[in-house]
């Protein structure tokens, strides 16, 4: 321990130090972010392409038949929307539980929770068989007295994932607005106008930072049931069928707690990322790694709890079917995507045990990618999985998805690297404001105090 | 009258004034068929085709005057358009004209009500007064896309100069239109053709090669063919020549008797598919129903005696495996049981001492206890029948076989009592395969110099071994008469296109007496001529007159005169000509005739030894939806999932899992069958339903013209055909060919959608012992009064909550329900490849479940499954725009302009009944004619499913409410219940508690699918029935999934990607 506190101390920045760092990528230009940010835009375009021929065509074009009415969308809205959970656990609950070592993620982790979000939004109508009709899922006004069906999930979910979005938002510029003043006050020229612009003319007086800080609180304080309230209701999309596999009361607390163990992971995948990209090693610590792991391993206990109860429930239920649908799920076609769910989720972040793992960044960064896959399986197990084998033996069938489907899969996935990197060229990646408060206290608390935290 | 020419004597939704007032008085010389028999010039050959849309067909449709319609054909679709400033009186937009007519559907006569709307045909029901009471069959109700065919012939049409001659590349292009050009062929006028042919007529050397059928046509071809001097041969490869020839030795009588089933307590099967196939299925459906009317006391016992299970087959109570070819013997063994029970069987005594079964059972490997518990079982019985062997059994032997039954039917006491002659509907007789041969051999020296063909398709139905395609290019002079471009057409010189049968003047002879009569429903749909009429042009063209130089029309309506005159009737003849047009024909007039007996010196008959191949043997057998062949280009029967084994768009190789395991494949995987005649190439089937020894490949596919859904999909297995025939009979062998198998090792497309073949203990199905049902003291599950009450089920204040009860019983999986759904409610077809991706439409589907019995065996549960108009529908609040909802009925209603595709009712429905629209399906000109205006064609992206056909129950709704009364029972009836041969359907008020459906939803039989999940569906299913020996671990003949999924691996084939 007294080692690793003089390493860090020995790397240990200056105020002025972290406003340099941390804003340093946004001038340099580099052909590296270049090349990756047009990968990522030409796989935007392509998925772009395929929705486009996919709503000419026919949703037909996507490998979804019937009985398995939902594949690879429906899988990716979940996975998106888990993805996103993490931004807000990270930045509210850890925020009001006074967790110091958020301060280094929480902006990246909010601003992924952003894009994640608005990934995950465009999945529902992608999967529409009339898009252009999306609007009746709304609740406006119109002439013909026409309401959504409020006892619908999917209308639930539109307003789960809308108010998500918008409070995720707001909370994020909150965060952003005294950086922004940094900012600012760092560039001259358009930058500047339009970062003061941007700042709502922060100038960082106390009576300012009393109010923010307030602001800030409460807006912690309305994010954080969200982080339990938006994918509970993504959870009943299913659990309020009566799919087999699917109607289960433990989906809300099991699919949030999968949707932190996912979205953790992915903090971790774009931080090592981050960190390794923009030299930030300084400021994004082992610490900080080895306390989102520890996060990482203790959703994965609870995911793997879930499985479990899952199977103790279709046990208990004595409901044949129930019981004939898991065993099914283990043995059956799906058997593939389910153990490499098993062991995604379940195996491998159980080496999370060893401090040494924790706190190496290769191998946490692997980890985090298996998760991300595991996750994405899981959702895949449960959706499709219980399509695949309901109550009517004769309508049993199996999907496979189609070269659109994988098409748009790239296409999200650009989506989001898309937004991510021109977020990391043009916001702050951490919090400086927090970073440098952190570094103070640090500073007048001693190291160890704050490594152990 | 109007430029369509209008059929006469309507029936139904229209008043006796009317149509005294409506209907013009001639039936014949007025309207488009007739006079396109006059030799009106047709001024385009073009108008008709292909380019018409719907919005210039209603045009056309509007046009009213009597000088447009009196001299022109009925294409003249050009510049004479009249606005429908008067309204006809008898026609009402929106209101159906029902026609009666009659066809030859396959091998069955049948009575039709035809619905037309707004001038087009929409819709084919039975005539109830027809002897098929108003039922129909798969193959008669897509009739209609036979009519509509896109890839019909579309005028007359000869041979380029130089163009091959020959169908292997007949219809190159047919989706972009005229196949025929494709496949070297011209446009022509009719006059050439008629003059062409006319000549070449002249001189001798002539052969009218026809079809078979009990109608007037048959009798005109002969007189055709005695007028001209030209010989007459007729060629149907499903006919009943064995079966004549039998009864000619047994009873004196060359006649097929009919079989009076629902007179029966016990049946025995030798192999006719009597269900599907065989004579005349939908009236055996029928009386097989009424002889299994297990709610009032009765239940004949079917046993199926052959090599393999058909629609027939799978619903026997138990299956006497034997070779294809024993039949006979296992016949006569049982015979002798039953004369050893029974105290002597008379003079037949010293012929069946001969058979004992231990005797035979030796001789063909067939369990001697089997024949002899079975022999018993008819002994014991007070009117057993047996039914002789079908197709599937047509080898070599088949007159004998058929002889076997004919004496086990004498020794059972049926003949003349249950299997009666003189009733069942007559043709002429039909070539041999000698005869055949002959006619091939001097096709190819030349001394046929003219052959035209009618109403037959001898190059796809002939055994390719024969040479029948090659030999037609020798012919100097040929003529196809087909309306389709067929193998035969494609290879002839001359194709002088016929009407459809519905748009044909006819009349069929429903056998015993009654003769329907057909009229033209319609104009033409293409520039084609009635069959006749181009016969009687023709003649005339060579220089012979044919019935005073009049048409068709004229010849029948004269014969019909001639008739009546003969009989005496004082009856005006026009206005009995109009009632009996009106009715559909001289139908239900049946006189008894007197019944032959067995003739003596059969008592020393020597039957052959049972002719069985080597190894394997082949089995070649027609489908209910292609028949012989005929079915295949029309999308609805490709469509169809084939009730044996619900394979779709494909052939397939029937295998045994024996067979299967030693080769090595799985369902899909592609097999070649190789005998000494040829080979084919199919996917195989893995069934438990077929002797190891035996291979099957159903028939009717394999076409190399024909249209865009027959050509090049499958394979004919008439390839592997030597060509032998019945030895006494000249019938073509089906059976009786030995062949090889040969694992390909790749991969073929077999579309099976079915995701597993048991209901793995979940009561999906229910099959109980005929015991049970008949003590009836089965636990009820069904309470009507909780069901009708519920809260959710239907509005407290509406009289109404319909309800449907589905009898398993019954049920014989002949998809007759399927095919009329399709037709009543727009429902699109997919075709193979989006089949393959699990993406049909089919708002009724028949699952086919396999339920182990006791000693090993195998029962079969058919169960039709539509949505179930669930009280508290999983469906309803999981839409979140409303699209699906509650009507105050109890009807899952589908808003199709408010879905939005979410897809999650069909998610959450646990009949997993919805369809979806994965993309915008078309029907191309002119199938879109044949859509009902009453039904929405869905768009791209919308969910659909069964509605109970629910513009049918608010047209009767409309109706009732004019006349200020509630809906009465049994005044409408659904489109698959209407149809249902077996009557297993039944529809109506759950809240009467008196009507039909309430009735039958009580029945003890009674049981919901799924009952558990509380859906409260609508559709109340009775089980099924057998006599077999049921597992006695479940009530409900459910045994461990796990066992099921075990002896169910032959036949388990997980749905998964079928590619």
């Amino acid at each position: 321990m007294a080692t690793l506190a003089r390493e860090v101390e020995s790397t240990y920045p200056t105020l002025a130090d972290a406003n340099e760092d941390i804003s340093r990528p946004i001038l340099v230009p580099a052909w590296r972010y270049a090349f990756v940010l047009s990968l990522a835009i030409g796989g935007v375009l392509l998925g772009a392409a395929a929705w486009i021929y996919q709503i000419v065509v026919g949703i037909g074009v996507a490998g979804i038949n019937h009985p398995v009415g939902w594949g690879i969308y429906i899988t990716l809205f979940v996975f998106w929307v888990g993805i996103a959970h993490s931004g807000t656990l990270i930045s509210a609950i850890l925020y009001l539980f006074r967790s110091g070592w958020r301060t280094t993620i929480n902006r990246a982790a909010e601003a992924m929770t952003i894009f994640a979000v608005m990934t995950a939004g465009l999945f529902p109508l992608i999967h529409l068989g009339r898009v252009w009709y999306f609007y009746w899922l709304m609740p406006y006004p119109s002439q013909r007295m026409i309401w959504p069906d409020f006892r619908s999930p999917l209308v639930l979910d539109v307003f789960a994932v809308g108010t998500y979005f918008t409070i995720s938002l707001i909370f994020w510029y909150t965060g952003l607005i005294p950086d922004l003043a940094s900012l600012r006050d760092k560039f001259r020229g358009w930058r500047s106008r339009l970062y003061g612009m941007l700042s709502l003319g922060w100038t960082g007086s106390v009576r300012e930072w009393m109010h923010y800080r307030r602001a800030y609180l409460y807006m912690a304080a309305i994010a954080t049931p969200l982080v339990l309230s938006v994918h509970s209701v993504v959870s009943w999309d299913f659990a309020l069928s009566i799919v087999p596999g699917w109607h289960s009361t433990i989906f809300a607390p099991y699919f949030v707690a999968g949707a932190i163990f996912s979205g953790v992971a992915m903090v971790i995948t774009l931080m090592v990322g981050l960190r390794y990209a923009f030299g930030l090693e300084a400021y994004v610590t082992e610490h900080h790694f080895e306390n989102m792991a520890k996060l990482l391993l203790l959703t994965s206990l609870i995911v793997g709890y879930a499985y479990a109860v899952e199977y103790f429930l279709a046990y208990y239920s004595a409901d044949p079917i129930e019981q004939e649908s898991f065993l099914w799920r283990a043995r059956g076609e799906y058997r593939g995507p389910f153990w490499i769910m098993v062991f995604c989720n379940v195996v491998v972040p159980a080496t999370l045990w060893f401090r040494k793992i924790r706190r190496g960044i290769p191998a946490l960064f692997a980890i985090s990618v298996f998760v991300n896959i595991g996750m994405f399986y899981e959702r895949f197990v449960i959706i499709s999985g219980s399509l695949a084998h309901e109550y009517l033996p004769s309508g049993w069938g199996l999907y496979t998805p189609s070269a659109v489907e994988i098409a748009i899969m790239i296409g999200s996935f650009s989506w989001f690297y898309m937004w991510f990197l021109i977020f990391a060229k043009t916001l702050p990646t951490l919090s400086i404001a927090e970073v440098k408060e952190h570094l103070e206290h640090e500073r007048s608390h001693g190291h160890a105090a704050g490594a152990e935290r | 009258m109007s430029l369509l020419s209008r059929p006469e004597g309507m029936r139904e939704e229209r008043s006796e004034e009317a149509r005294e007032s409506g209907a013009g008085p001639d039936g014949c010389g007025c309207g488009g068929n007739s006079a396109a028999g006059s030799g009106c010039p047709s001024s385009s050959p073009e108008a008709g085709l292909g380019m018409t849309s719907r919005r210039d067909f209603l045009k056309v449709v509007g046009v009213t005057g009597a000088g447009a319609a009196v001299a022109c054909g009925p294409p003249d679709y050009g510049d004479k358009l009249i606005p429908l400033l008067v309204q006809e009186d008898e026609r009402v937009p929106g209101v159906s004209d029902v026609y009666a007519t009659a066809v030859v559907v396959g091998p069955e006569p049948l009575g039709l009500h035809a619905h037309l709307r707004e001038g087009r045909v929409i819709k084919l029901e039975g005539n109830p007064d027809a002897p098929n009471s108003g039922r129909l069959s798969a193959l008669a109700q897509s009739s209609l896309q036979d009519l509509y065919d896109p890839d019909r012939v579309p005028g007359p049409r000869k041979r380029r100069d130089g163009g091959d001659a020959g169908g292997d590349q007949a219809g190159g292009n047919q989706a972009d239109g005229d196949g025929a050009a494709a496949a070297g062929f011209v446009e022509a006028g009719w006059e050439e053709g008629i003059a062409a042919l006319g000549g070449a007529t002249q001189g001798g050397g002539v052969v009218l090669l026809t079809g078979a059928s009990p109608t007037a046509r048959d009798r005109f071809f002969e007189e055709w063919a005695a007028a001209t001097g030209a010989e007459h041969l007729r060629w149907e490869p499903l006919e009943y020549e064995a079966a004549r020839a039998a009864n000619e030795i047994a009873f004196g009588r060359r006649e097929v008797p009919s079989y009076e089933i629902e007179r029966a307590d016990a049946v025995a099967c030798f192999g006719a598919d009597f269900l599907g196939t065989w004579l005349s299925p939908v009236q055996l459906a029928t009386r097989f129903a009424e002889a299994r009317d297990v709610d009032h006391g009765r239940h004949a016992k079917l046993t199926f005696v052959g090599p393999r299970l058909s629609v027939t087959g799978l619903k026997a109570d138990e299956w006497v495996s034997c070779g294809s070819g024993a039949e006979g013997a296992v016949a006569l063994a049982v015979a002798a049981v039953v004369a050893e029970r029974r105290g002597g069987a008379g003079e037949l005594n010293g012929l069946l001492s001969r058979y004992s079964p231990e005797t035979v059972a030796a001789e063909i490997g067939v369990s001697a206890d089997a024949i002899r518990t079975l022999g018993e079982e008819l002994a014991a019985a007070s009117a057993p029948i047996a039914i002789p062997p079908g197709f599937e059994g047509q080898g070599e032997g088949a007159t004998q076989a058929h002889l076997a039954v004919a004496i086990l039917n004498q020794v059972l006491g049926a003949i003349g009592e249950r299997v009666r002659f003189g009733s069942a509907p007559r043709s002429g007789p039909i070539a041999s395969i000698s005869t055949m041969a002959g006619l091939i051999d001097r096709m190819r020296s030349g001394a046929v110099r003219t052959l035209l063909v009618a109403d037959a398709n001898p190059a796809f139905t002939l055994p390719k071994a024969l040479g029948f395609r090659d030999a037609l290019a020798q012919v100097a002079n040929s003529a196809s008469l087909s309306p389709h471009l067929d193998e035969t057409a494609a290879g002839c010189s001359w194709i002088l296109p016929s009407n459809h049968a519905l748009e044909s003047w006819g009349e069929v002879d429903f056998g015993g007496g009654p003769t329907g009569v057909a009229q033209p429903l319609m104009p033409p749909v293409f520039d084609t001529r009635q069959t006749e009429d181009i016969l009687i042009q023709i003649a005339a063209a060579g220089g012979v007159e044919l019935g005073g130089g009049a048409d068709f029309a004229t010849w029948l309506k004269d014969a019909a005169r001639r008739r009546r005159a003969e009989e005496g009737a004082a009856e005006d003849f026009e206005e009995w000509w109009r009632s009996e047009l009106a009715s559909g024909g001289l139908i239900g007039r049946e006189r008894e005739t007197e019944q032959p007996t067995l003739d003596p010196a059969l008592a020393g008959y020597s039957f052959s030894e049972p002719a069985m191949p080597e190894g394997t043997a082949l089995v070649v057998y027609p489908t209910v939806q292609f028949y012989d062949g005929r079915g295949a280009n029309r999308s609805w029967m490709q469509e169809l999932q084939d009730p044996v084994t619900r394979a779709m768009w494909n052939s397939w190789v029937e295998l045994s899992p024996q067979t299967a395991e030693e080769l090595g494949v799985s369902n899909g995987d592609l097999v070649e069958v190789s005998s000494e005649a040829g080979s084919v190439t199919a996917p195989a089937f893995v069934y438990r339903g077929i002797r190891p020894d035996t291979v099957a490949i159903p028939l009717g596919q394999g076409h190399t013209a024909y249209g865009r859904n027959a050509r090049g999909r499958g394979v004919n297995p008439l390839d592997l055909l030597p060509g032998t025939a019945d030895r006494l009979s000249g019938a073509l062998a089906f059976a009786g060919t030995g062949v090889t198998l040969r694992a390909t090792g790749e991969r073929g497309r077999l579309v099976i959608l079915q995701g597993s073949d048991s209901d793995h203990g979940r009561e999906i199905t229910e099959l109980i012992s005929v015991e049970e049902a008949l003590a009836a003291e089965r636990g009820h599950e069904v309470d009507l009064g909780e069901l009708v009450q519920a809260a959710y089920d239907s509005d407290p204040n509406s009289p109404y909550r319909w309800g449907m009860t589905v009898d398993l019983n019954a049920c014989t999986g002949c998809a007759a329900c399927v095919t009329a759904c399709y037709a009543e409610n727009n429902v699109p077809t997919v075709g193979e490849k989006v089949s393959a991706q699990r993406r049909e439409m089919s708002w009724i589907k028949i699952d086919r479940y396999f339920v182990d019995t006791e000693d090993g065996g195998f029962q079969t549960v058919q169960q039709p499954m539509m949505c179930q108009q669930c009280g508290d529908a999983p469906c309803e609040p999981v839409c979140p725009v409303y699209a699906t909802y509650h009507t105050a009925e109890g009807l899952n209603a589908q808003v199709y302009n408010r879905c939005v595709g979410t897809r999650y009712c069909a998610n959450n429905c646990p009949y997993k009944v919805r369809r979806f629209n994965w993309f915008e399906y078309e029907f191309p000109y002119p199938l879109n004619l044949q859509l009902n205006p009453d039904v929405t064609v869905r768009q791209k992206g919308v969910m659909e499913k069964c509605t109970f056909c629910v513009q049918r129950v608010n047209r009767a709704k409309n109706r009732a409410k004019a006349e200020g009364r509630l809906v009465g029972d049994e005044e409408f009836r659904t489109a698959c219940q209407q149809t249902c041969p077996a009557g297993a359907i039944k529809f109506g008020n759950l809240k009467d508690a008196d009507s039909e459906v309430s009735r039958q939803s009580r029945n003890p039989r009674g049981y919901h699918v799924l009952d558990e999940l509380y859906t409260r569906p609508g559709v109340t299913y009775l089980a099924d029935v057998t006599h077999a020996a049921l597992p006695a671990a479940d009530h409900g003949g459910h045994g461990d999934p796990g066992d099921h999924a075990d002896a169910a691996a032959g036949g388990e084939h997980e749905a998964g990607d079928p590619v």
